[in-house]
């Protein structure tokens, strides 16, 4: 016993040794990869360098002083006469004008005399000139020194030895010594870089402002979607699930063609003048109508036999009300834009006018969207009494159709988005091999008599037949759709031949994966029948988490490249890079927080008789308010930061100007922005922890 | 009438929580259900409204199906059963009133939720449901500031608002003192007398069920134990019910 546990301790210790070196090897490996060399921070040259930058860095050109030059002048006389008679060097004068003494008051060519100056400003620079009789000003540099300048004393004097210069014939004239000295002229004041840092800031803190705020209303929709707890629950029934996946598409077409066509009218009512308040009256009747039709009886009794024709009506209406209402806003929108053109309104009207544009271009998908969803929802309802009554053969074969038909909705929607790019054609195979992987275990489970119990080996032999299918279906449709060749040799699929049908064009590829779509999900839905539950709910939240996640591994400044080459250099691409990447880090902190909310309330609502929606509106949405503000500021401070150099890209903000700033080895200016972001990093750091402090 | 057949339910973990229930529970009655933890007592409760859904059996009540109701036929019949929990489950951040009008939502047209509208006769039916319990005068608090029987108190008040026919309550007194357990008992007791409501509420203390129901069912292992009056129950079936070691506490 005691030797066993000995032996067990030795080979642990043996396993921590290899362990620690196995560590070693690696850190050793990593020190030489990332090029650590300890000569080269010792190079005086590169010392020297560094020095000069952070002395200019921390010396941040923030304020600026205007100077003046004040000139004083004093003759000196060329060449000392031969008799001796030298001019006495006239004596400072004592009063508080700046002037100069030259000692001696006569010199030859060559030789060093002093200058003295008195009352110049303290510690300033100043140099010495010297006019001669052509009045052309030579600089005379002090004695000893290769600078123009010198810096005068604390007590305003200086003494400069200079030589005198060398130009000939000028025996007995009578040069002039010139000193000119710098005087502050007014006030000090913020210098240029501060004002166009100052400005570059406000930009920045708005852009990170914008980003976040734009970015609230998705992330908090797709943290719905993102939350394994709400979302395990919803399962639907696979015949309703298909009956209304098989009517999205014909829903997107009358939802465009018919729905399209209410708000493109509604946009123009909202922006043409004639728009009157009859419109508006006629429209909130509407949708009262519809509030009230859709609602449930009050009735004491429970009618089991709702009236579906009254609900499907009911729901038709409220699209067309909904589109028609968008589109009258953003009409209204479009107006209001153009009604103010000065003054603070003038933001604004621009502001709202954008949002009318953005209503006027989206108006068809939202038409689209809006039927899509008012039919295959209204087809859900009209078809569940006869879902509800077939059973046995009829099932399945119904199954079957309707899975061949949504399977080849989805592959070809799957597919008309691998067309677009080489590595995008690996999504059909994705999407075939998810079809596929039910049919191998349903045929097994089919025709493999079951125990009463499932067993542990029949468990594991069915989700090896998962597998196989799931493989198979992947390499069927890989080699079927050439997926290969894309991804080897970068090609697209072919887009010769193509069929077109009105509005939609089929090219060979869509078709066939069109095909294998609907053989796989046909056989799928067959073996299922249209009784079997269907986990809508955990597809939708794995589905929303893996586009969360991959967005949230492109850093913004990668997505800002991408904006700046679609929308140009400027604030605005940056705007658009943040947004999208704090629309995927917001989904996924808020949906933590939903998956961390108490579920009792859910279940109490749910008991209720509360749908869906209402159990969202009053038991989750006032548990996860505070830690939404709390989630939301602390994004604001992120991006702060981060637009502080999505300039680097071209993104717009402060980083921009720091970008030039250091490429043009301005240090000094750089050294502002630096201290701005600095500044108001800190303060937007400190704001951000005491408000999520207060709401948490 | 309340008829349970054949109820079976199998989580999918493979644990058998029910087996096999069968029982008849007709209007009005006070029916206690005990036994111990994990006997199934909850799984029971919860498979009537199908907040779980049973693995085999039928749930026929006044002569819908429960067990075969689509979703919205099933919100019609559960917004006619309420429920009260051992934790209350109310939302504590929200207002006394908000939580007791949110028992109301079944009948509420979906789409004023969207916006926070509640109608006005909603607005005093809370206020009457909350006097009902006695604690009107905590109507706009947050539910979070109240003592355990108050917050189970807004829970039958929010049950209320549905105009309940059946009651389910899940262990509704398994978290307060003895004191406060009587007195929210004593509102389901005046809920079955004289609204007629049936109830059926599970318990952890014998004395409790001999206080209040009429009826006392036993789950032992998921399966029916026990099904009668509770004068039947004698130390011999006290012990079949809660193990040989058991001794019955006596809960003032």
């Amino acid at each position: 016993m005691l030797n066993r546990l000995t032996s067990r301790g030795a080979r642990r210790r043996l396993l921590m040794v290899v362990a620690a070196a196995a560590v070693l090897i690696i850190f050793a490996y990593g020190w030489s990869v990332t090029d650590i060399n300890l000569n080269r921070p010792q190079e005086p040259l590169r010392q020297q360098n560094v020095g000069n930058a952070l002395r200019e860095l921390l010396s941040p050109n923030i304020f600026q002083q205007d100077y003046t030059i004040i000139n004083a002048t004093t003759p000196i006389l060329m060449d000392c006469p031969a008799d001796g008679s030298a001019p006495a060097p006239a004596e400072p004068t004592g009063g508080d004008e700046p002037h100069i003494v030259v000692i001696p008051a006569c010199a030859h060519s060559g030789e060093i005399v002093t200058v003295q100056g008195y009352n110049f400003y303290p510690d300033s620079l100043a140099r010495i000139n010297w006019i001669a009789t052509d009045g052309e000003r030579r600089i005379r540099q002090v004695v000893g020194t290769s600078n123009d300048n010198f810096v005068t004393n604390t007590d305003g004097t200086f003494t400069v030895e200079i030589e005198v210069p060398r130009i000939r014939g000028t025996s007995g004239q009578t040069h002039t010594v010139e000193a000119q000295g710098r005087f502050p002229a007014g006030l000090p004041r913020f210098s240029d870089t501060t004002g166009l840092v100052l400005e570059k800031m406000i930009e920045t803190i708005f852009l990170a402002l914008i980003a976040t705020s734009l970015s609230i209303l998705p992330s908090a929709i797709l943290s719905f979607f993102a939350a394994h707890n709400l979302m395990r629950p919803v399962r639907m029934s696979l015949g309703s699930l298909l009956v209304g996946f098989a009517l999205l598409p014909v829903g997107w077409l009358l939802g465009t063609e018919v729905l399209g066509r209410i708000g493109t009218l509604a946009v123009n009512l909202g922006k043409g003048a004639g728009f009157n308040l009859g419109a508006v009256g006629a429209l909130s009747s509407l949708f009262l109508f519809a509030a009230v039709t859709s609602s449930r009886a009050q009735a004491s009794n429970i009618s089991l036999n709702s009236d579906h024709l009254r609900e499907i009506a009911s729901k038709l209406l409220l699209a067309v009300v909904v589109v028609a209402t968008i589109g009258l806003l953003g009409g209204l929108g479009i107006l209001f834009g153009g009604l103010f053109t000065e003054g603070l309104l003038r933001y604004l009207s621009n502001f709202i006018g954008s949002l009318g544009q953005l209503v006027e271009l989206a108006i068809l998908p939202i038409a689209g969207i809006t039927g899509a969803f008012a039919v295959s929802s209204a087809g859900m309802s009209l078809a569940l009494n006869g879902l509800k009554k077939l059973h046995g053969a009829p099932a399945h074969l119904l199954g079957g159709v309707l899975g061949a038909i949504c399977g080849a909705i989805l592959m070809g929607m799957v597919a008309s988005i691998g067309m677009q790019a080489a590595w995008l054609g690996l999504l059909p195979p994705v999407a075939a091999a998810s079809l596929a992987s039910g049919i191998l275990p349903a045929l097994y489970r089919r025709f493999v008599p079951q125990p009463a119990r499932p067993t542990a080996a029949g468990r594991s032999i069915q989700t090896a037949l998962s597998w196989v299918g799931i493989i198979a279906a992947l390499v069927g449709t890989a080699a079927v759709l050439n997926v290969d060749r894309a991804v080897i040799a970068g090609t697209l699929p072919s887009t010769r031949s193509s069929v077109s049908l009105p509005g939609l064009t089929l090219y060979p590829y869509i078709t066939q994966a069109m095909l294998i779509g609907a053989v796989l999900g046909g056989l799928s839905a067959a073996l299922a029948g249209t009784k079997a539950t269907f986990p809508l709910g955990e597809i939708l939240y794995n589905t929303t988490r893996t586009i969360l996640n991959a967005l949230r591994s492109i850093e913004p400044l990668i997505m800002g490249l991408v904006f700046v080459i679609w929308v140009g250099i400027g604030p605005f691409a940056g705007v658009l890079a943040l947004t999208l990447h704090s629309i995927a880090s917001l989904g996924k902190l808020y949906s933590e927080q939903i998956e961390n909310i108490d579920s009792g309330p859910i279940e109490a609502l749910q008991s209720t008789g509360a749908n869906r929606l209402q159990t969202i509106m009053y038991a989750v949405v006032p548990q996860i308010i505070p830690p939404y503000i709390a989630f939301t500021m602390y994004r604001w401070d992120i991006n702060v930061r981060m637009s502080t150099i999505i300039g680097f890209v071209g993104g717009g903000g402060v980083g921009f100007l720091l970008q030039q700033q250091i490429n043009l080895l301005r240090y000094r200016d750089a050294g502002v922005a630096v201290l701005a972001i600095a500044i108001v990093v800190s303060v937007l750091d400190y704001a951000s922890a005491s408000i999520r402090e207060r709401v948490m | 009438m309340l008829i349970i057949e054949n109820l079976t339910k199998i989580y999918e973990n493979g644990f058998k929580a029910l087996s096999n229930i069968n029982l008849e529970i007709p209007e009005g009655q006070f029916v206690a259900i005990i036994g111990l933890s994990g006997s199934g007592k909850s799984t029971l409760l919860r498979c009537i409204n199908r907040l779980i859904d049973p693995t085999e059996g039928r749930i026929i009540w006044r002569g819908l199906d429960i067990t075969s109701a689509t979703d919205d036929e099933l919100r019609q019949i559960r917004r006619r059963i309420g429920m009260i929990f051992q934790q209350f489950n109310l939302v504590k951040r929200s207002s006394v009133i908000t939580n007791v009008m949110s028992g109301r939502l079944g009948y509420i047209n979906p789409l004023f939720s969207l916006v926070n509208y509640v109608p006005r006769v909603e607005h005093e039916r809370a206020l009457a449901a909350l006097e009902r319990v006695g604690i009107a005068e905590k109507a706009y608090q947050r539910a979070s500031s109240l003592s355990g029987g108050q917050q189970q108190r807004v829970g039958i008040a929010r049950a209320l608002m549905q105009n309940p026919e059946l009651m389910l309550a899940d262990e509704p007194v398994a978290s307060l003192d003895p004191a406060t357990s009587h007195s929210v008992m004593k509102y389901l007791e005046l809920l079955n007398k004289e609204d007629g409501i049936t109830i059926l509420c599970s318990l952890h203390f014998l004395s409790l069920a001999r206080a209040y129901a009429d009826r006392v069912i036993a789950l032992k292992d998921g399966r029916l134990e026990f099904d009668g009056p509770p004068e039947q129950i004698d130390n011999e079936r006290f012990r079949q019910i809660y193990g040989e070691d058991a001794v019955e506490v006596e809960i003032h």
